[in-house]
């Protein structure tokens, strides 16, 4: 049997394979690039830009849960003209389309800064942070309140020439109705989910535990949540999804596409196992070819009821 | 060059006091490894989800393996102690962060640690004692059995002063710092697991116009500079007029004593 076909498109993006990093969990093709070739996934998006500099929350951001990442990192970020000096020229020399997120506090700060990063032509499409949890301010609204997402997406669809994909906030309340208003304002593709808000108090102060109280819940821990949302999400909208939320290796990814994404991302299993994404590659590629599978697009969706199952072979007791 | 190695575990056995230490061979790790930097180790499995960050504690001589005191204190390094046997690998990722600066002129160092603290201190100490440097030590710990290392700073020809909990030990190791510098003049300071004592180091080392160096510890989740979840408050400034967020991980864990004592503290 020949090899199994990789490829996916995505918003017009063509990927090698369907394997891609959460923003934010990558950083800008620093440190990280050293474990593997960045080129081995199929699309990078690096982490959220800003127009202007923001430091980020204080600590402690980061605190361990059950099989997850309590954090509240607030999204820090450098100038713009230090990202253009010194993110932008390395960004050039990979050879990988480049989806870049941006994050503005308001809907004119969305279209400036995806004004600029259009006009760098490095990007191959553009990612608006609609619901970071960290922020008092920033994407939290839109991504909750489905008239000013439909109308940011609008705005910032008629500015760019660019793929713009909207990452959503994981509320189960609004999640389709944002979901179909991102897609009428002409979103050409869903990226979901970002990190739900999460609180861990101490016990003994009985105060909240990290620096900015409210923060986010990443990991495997949210992967259930995440896959169910996608699963509502395909069945509500036409356009392709990138599926994320504790994704840890091919049977995650196997799992997100089943359940409606067409491409998959490595979040904050990357700070744990560098490694993660390059070896669930090989992992998916020979699970394709044990079971006869010559395309992985046709993983995508099919635990919904129109599709059959796979037929696995009966196991054998001992 | 940052590597993550799955390293052969040659062992892991009881050290002393609440103290466990862990050898793996690493030369990839071990080879480069520069005094003060950290590694951060991947216990099996999805609980706990994320590496523990440790200070290496000692390189073998052939630079081959190296080594990790860690004290056993919550669910990570109680797992550590059955997870990670002797035969098995354990998957390291290092040499990570900046470490400790020996100024090229010194000739007589103090470094001060308390607890955990100590544990960063040998591998500063092996490499000052290589060049010939007289090294005071004074460590400080809870009790008697949990001041690591003891064998490691007489080894090395350290001049060690001792002090645990069932004494008023911060007064005394600070008395005793002052003392021993009127007569020796230090001409570096390196202090780690203590805020009360690197406070006091500081004001002394400013005194005297000497560097003075802190190893300092924040929770991390990937240790390499990636999450910014490990930031301080740091000084960009000596008069600390203006202020950053700095990730210990990639900054550190060594700084200079300046950038983290902060006037108002």
């Amino acid at each position: 049997m020949p090899a199994p076909n990789l490829r996916v498109t995505i918003a017009g993006i063509e990927m090698k394979n369907p394997l891609t990093v959460g923003s934010g969990t990558y950083g800008h093709h620093g440190n990280f690039s050293q474990f593997f070739p960045v080129e081995t996934m199929g699309v990078l998006v690096p982490k959220t830009v800003r127009n202007y500099k923001w430091p980020g929350n204080p600590g402690p951001r980061v605190l361990e849960t059950t099989a997850g990442l309590h954090s509240s990192v607030g999204i820090p970020c450098n100038t713009w003209e230090h990202f253009v000096a010194h993110d932008v020229p390395i960004l050039k020399t990979l050879k990988l389309p480049i989806i870049q997120s941006v994050i503005g506090r308001t809907e004119d700060e969305y279209v400036e800064i995806v004004e600029r990063c259009d006009s760098l032509n490095v990007f191959a499409g553009i990612e608006l942070n609609l619901s970071c949890p960290n922020l008092k301010q920033g994407g939290l609204d839109f991504g909750y309140d489905p008239d000013s997402a439909y109308k940011l997406v609008r705005h910032v669809r008629s500015k760019t020439r660019l793929p713009v994909i909207a990452k959503l906030a994981p509320d189960y309340t609004s999640l389709l109705k944002v979901a179909k208003s991102v897609e009428a304002a002409g979103a050409d593709a869903i990226s979901m989910i970002n990190a739900p808000r999460a609180m861990c108090i101490d016990h003994v102060t009985r105060k909240p535990m990290i620096g900015n109280k409210i923060g986010a819940l990443s990991g495997a821990a949210i992967k259930p949540l995440a896959v169910y949302m996608v699963w509502e999400v395909y069945r509500a909208v036409q356009i392709p999804i990138f599926g994320m939320g504790g994704v840890t290796d091919f049977r995650d990814v196997i799992e997100f596409m089943a359940a409606g994404a067409r491409a998959v991302g490595f979040g904050t299993i990357n700070y744990v196992d560098p490694m993660a994404l390059p070896r669930a590659l090989g992992e998916l590629t020979r699970f394709l070819e044990e079971n006869g599978i010559a395309d992985v697009n046709e993983l995508v969706g099919s635990a919904h009821e129109d599709r059959p199952a796979l037929v696995v072979p009966e196991r054998v007791v001992a | 060059m940052l590597q993550q190695v799955n390293a052969p575990v040659v062992w892991n056995r009881p050290l002393t006091g609440d103290y466990w230490l862990i050898e793996v061979e690493a030369p990839t790790i071990a080879g480069p490894l520069a005094p003060g930097q950290f590694v951060n180790i991947r216990i099996p499995g999805l609980t706990p989800y994320l590496r523990r960050p440790f200070s290496v504690y000692r390189v073998s001589p052939d630079r081959r393996r190296l080594q990790v005191a860690y004290k056993v204190i919550g669910d990570g390094t109680r797992l550590m102690t059955s997870a990670l046997p002797e035969g098995g690998v354990c998957d390291v990722i290092g040499p990570l962060g900046r470490g400790f600066k020996l100024p090229a002129q010194a000739k007589h160092i103090a470094v001060i640690g308390r607890g955990i603290g100590i544990a960063a201190l040998p591998t500063l100490v092996d490499a000052a004692a290589d060049r010939g440097i007289a090294i005071h030590a004074l460590l400080s710990a809870r009790t008697t059995p949990n001041l690591v290392g003891l064998d490691i700073f007489s080894e090395r020809g350290c001049t060690v002063i001792t002090h645990t909990d069932d004494e008023p030990s911060v007064a005394q190791v600070t008395d005793h710092l002052i003392g021993l510098d009127k007569r020796h003049p230090f001409d570096a300071f390196y202090v780690c697991g203590s805020n009360r004592l690197a406070r006091a180091v500081h004001a002394l080392a400013e005194r005297r116009g000497v560097p003075a160096e802190i190893a300092m510890e924040q929770h991390m989740a990937c240790g390499f500079g990636d999450c910014h979840g490990c930031v301080i408050d740091v000084n960009l400034d000596r008069e600390g007029k203006e202020t950053a967020f700095r990730e210990v991980c990639h900054y550190g864990p060594v700084f200079d004593t300046w950038e983290v004592v902060h006037a108002r503290a």
